[in-house]
C-alpha cells in the first residue's frame, strides 16, 4: 500500500480548482483521512483478477458520424446557452499567449 | 369543477396510485386537469415546509393534462401513463427548462433538448409536473449539499429525508406526486425511498438510457421510479426502459417488466440473506424489523438461506474510489467555456479555476480532488485499478450467490432518517450511509427499497436484489411483500 502523501495545493491545482481559504484547511483535515479510510482495500489479494471499466457484455458500439439538420431555434438556444458570444461564435480565451 | 374536485378528493384513495389515476381518466370518472389541479394544491399547501421542488411546470403540464382530456374526449386510446403527474430529479433534460443538477454552476442552463427519459415520459402521456431538489450533481446521502434549499423528510420534517434523490422521494412521500423519477449511482433512489417510506428502484446497469442525464459515475448512473406502490414503480419503469441509440450503454431488453404479470406470492422462491449485511455497525432496532420481514417472508412460502458476500466490507471503499474517478472526469466539462458563467479573466487558466472554484460546493470540490488523485501517475493502480479489481470480484461473488438464490434480501440503509445537519460536516459517516446500497451499482444489478416498518415512527426500507435484468424479479417480489402487508392489516 502507498504511503498517502496528499498536499491539497497540488491536487486542486490537478483537478484545476480554485479554493478558499476556508476549504484548503477543512480538506487539509478531511481528504488524507478519507483516502486512508478507502485505502481498506489493499487488504485484498487482486493479483490473479483483471480489471475493467465496465461490467456489461457491450464492445464498440459505433454509429456512422452523419450531419443531421437541426432548427434555427434550436440553433438560437444553442447560442444564447454559451456564457460569452461573438455573433454566432462562442468566444473563449486565447490558448497561446 | 369545485364540487367534482370535492369528490375527487373524498375518493381520493383510490386514485392515488399513477396505475389507478390512468384507469380512473380512462373511464371518466376523473380527468386529468382534476387529478393536476389536485396535486399543484398539494405541492401549494406542503412544499413550502418540505422543500421538495425546485421549480413546478404549472403551464406545460396543463397543457399536458388537457390534451389527455382532449383524446378522452375524442375516445382516442390513452396511451400507458395518460394523465399521470410525475416529478422529475433536476439533473434530467427538459427541453426549455433550467436542469441544474442541484449546483451553482448550473444556476441559468437551460436544456435545449429532452432526455430520453423525459421524452418518453412525454409521449406516454405523463404530465411532468416540476423538477425536484438533490444533492449537488448528486453527491450526497442528504439532500443537503444542494446550492438551493434543504429538503425535509415528510414523515418528521426534523430529518433529512436522504439523498442524492430527496427532492423526488419527498414529493412523493408527501403526497405531491404519485410518482417521480430519481437517479442512483451508489443507493440515491433505494436510501432515500427507505428513508421516506415509499418504493424506489435502480433497475439494472444498461436498462434505461442516461441520455440527457448529467452524469456523475458513468459506469454507475441508472435512472429509476419513486412510487408508492411496485405496481406503480413497474409501470414507470416499462415506459422509460429499453434501447436508446443516444446512449450506447443501453441494452435491447428481451423481457419487459410488465407490471400486469405481477404474481402476488414468494411460493418456490429461493432468497439469500447475506451474512456480511448483518454487520454491528446497523441500528439494532432496524435489524429486528429486518429479520421480522425476513420471517414473514419465510411464513408465506419464500425458502431462505444464508449466503456470503465476502467483500462487502471493501464495496464501499472501491465505489468511493470509482465513483469520485468518473466525476472528477465527468466535471471536467464544466469549465465555464461553454455552460454556466464565465470568470471574467483574460489567462485560460485562471478562468477555468476562477469558474470551478466558484461554481462547485464543498462536497463536489472534495470529490473531484480524491478522483484526481486516485487517476494521478503516481497512484492510479493502487487505487482506481485496485477498485476496479475489487469491483470484478464483487460483480464474481453476486453471479455466484444468483446461481443458489433467486434474490437476495437486505436492509436498505443501517439506520432510520436522522436529523438535517447531522452528518454534514463528517464525510465519512455520510459515506457510510450507502454501504447497503453502492454494491448493486458496483455489479450493475438491480435493486429496490419497499418500506417494511418503522422504528421510532421512522421508516425501515427492505431491498430485494437479483441478477443483471432480472428487474422483473424483485418487482414482483416487492409486490408480493406489498401484499403480506396489507393481508396483515
Amino acid at each position: 500500500m502507498p504511503e498517502i502523501e496528499f498536499n491539497v495545493d497540488n491536487i486542486a491545482k490537478l483537478a484545476m480548482l480554485d479554493l478558499t481559504d476556508e476549504q484548503r484547511v477543512l480538506f487539509t483535515e478531511q481528504l488524507p483521512s478519507i483516502m486512508a479510510y478507502v485505502s481498506k482495500l489493499h487488504e485484498v489479494d487482486t493479483s490473479e483478477i483483471s480489471s475493467s471499466a465496465y461490467l456489461t457484455d457491450l464492445v464498440n458500439i459505433v454509429q456512422a458520424d452523419e450531419v443531421l439538420p437541426s432548427s434555427e431555434e434550436l440553433r438560437a438556444d444553442l447560442i444564447k446557452a454559451f456564457p460569452c458570444e461573438k455573433g454566432d461564435a462562442l468566444e473563449v480565451p486565447a490558448i497561446f499567449e | 369543477m369545485r364540487l367534482r374536485c370535492q369528490q375527487f378528493l373524498n375518493n381520493f384513495m383510490q386514485y392515488k396510485t399513477a396505475i389507478g389515476i390512468r384507469r380512473a381518466i380512462e373511464a371518466k370518472e376523473i380527468t386529468a386537469i382534476e387529478v393536476l389541479e389536485h396535486y399543484l394544491e398539494v405541492i401549494k399547501n406542503k412544499d413550502n415546509e418540505i422543500g421538495a421542488f425546485l421549480e413546478v411546470f404549472e403551464n406545460e403540464a396543463r397543457e399536458q393534462a388537457n390534451k389527455i382530456d382532449n383524446m378522452v374526449a375524442t375516445g382516442q386510446s390513452l396511451p400507458r401513463m395518460a394523465g399521470v403527474p410525475i416529478a422529475i430529479k433536476d439533473n434530467m433534460l427538459y427541453q426549455g427548462k433550467v436542469a441544474s443538477a442541484g449546483s451553482k454552476m448550473l444556476e441559468k442552463y437551460v436544456a435545449t433538448y429532452d432526455s430520453t427519459v423525459v421524452d418518453r415520459l412525454k409521449k406516454a402521456g405523463a404530465v411532468i409536473i416540476g423538477r425536484t431538489n438533490m444533492d449537488e450533481f448528486a453527491m450526497g446521502s442528504s439532500t443537503e449539499t444542494s446550492f438551493w434549499q434543504k429538503t425535509k423528510n415528510p414523515v418528521d420534517v426534523t430529518k433529512t429525508p436522504g439523498g442524492s434523490s430527496g427532492g423526488s422521494a419527498a414529493a412523493v412521500a408527501a403526497g405531491m406526486v404519485p410518482v417521480s423519477l430519481g437517479s442512483d449511482t451508489g443507493g440515491s433512489i433505494r436510501q432515500p425511498a427507505a428513508l421516506c417510506g415509499v418504493v424506489g428502484m435502480k433497475p439494472s446497469y444498461g436498462r434505461v438510457s442516461r441520455y440527457g442525464l448529467i452524469a456523475l459515475g458513468s459506469s454507475l448512473d441508472q435512472i429509476g421510479p419513486f412510487a408508492t406502490t411496485p405496481q406503480d414503480a413497474a409501470l414507470v419503469l416499462e415506459v422509460i426502459e429499453g434501447l436508446d441509440v443516444h446512449d450506447a450503454t443501453s441494452v435491447e431488453l428481451t423481457e419487459t417488466t410488465a407490471s400486469e404479470l405481477i404474481e402476488e406470492n414468494f411460493n418456490g422462491m429461493k432468497f439469500g440473506v447475506p451474512k456480511e449485511y448483518f454487520v454491528d455497525e446497523m441500528d439494532s432496532e432496524v435489524k429486528k424489523v429486518i429479520e421480522e420481514a425476513i420471517n414473514q417472508i419465510k411464513e408465506n412460502g419464500g425458502t431462505i438461506k444464508e449466503v456470503s458476500l465476502p467483500l462487502t466490507e471493501y464495496a464501499l471503499s472501491a465505489y468511493y474510489i470509482i465513483q469520485p474517478a468518473e466525476a472528477s472526469s465527468n466535471l471536467g466539462r464544466f469549465d465555464g467555456m461553454r455552460y454556466g458563467t464565465r470568470a471574467l479573466s483574460d489567462n485560460l487558466k485562471e478562468s477555468y479555476l476562477m469558474a470551478r472554484g466558484e461554481g462547485f460546493g464543498n462536497e463536489v470540490k472534495r470529490r473531484i480532488m480524491m478522483g484526481a488523485y486516485v487517476l494521478s501517475a503516481g497512484y492510479y493502480d493502487a487505487y482506481y485499478k485496485k477498485a476496479l479489481q475489487i469491483r470484478q470480484m464483487i460483480a464474481n461473488d453476486f453471479k455466484r450467490v444468483f446461481e443458489e438464490v433467486d434474490v437476495i434480501i437486505s436492509p436498505t440503509s443501517p439506520c432510520v432518517a436522522w436529523g438535517l445537519g447531522d452528518k454534514f460536516d463528517d464525510p465519512i459517516a455520510m459515506y457510510l450511509a450507502d454501504i447497503f446500497t453502492v454494491s448493486a451499482n458496483i455489479a450493475g444489478i438491480p435493486g429496490i427499497s419497499v418500506p417494511c416498518g418503522t422504528v421510532h415512527g421512522l421508516p425501515v426500507g427492505l431491498q430485494f436484489l437479483a441478477g443483471a435484468f432480472k428487474d422483473g424479479k424483485i418487482l414482483r417480489v416487492a409486490a408480493a411483500f406489498e401484499q403480506l402487508k396489507v393481508n396483515n392489516s
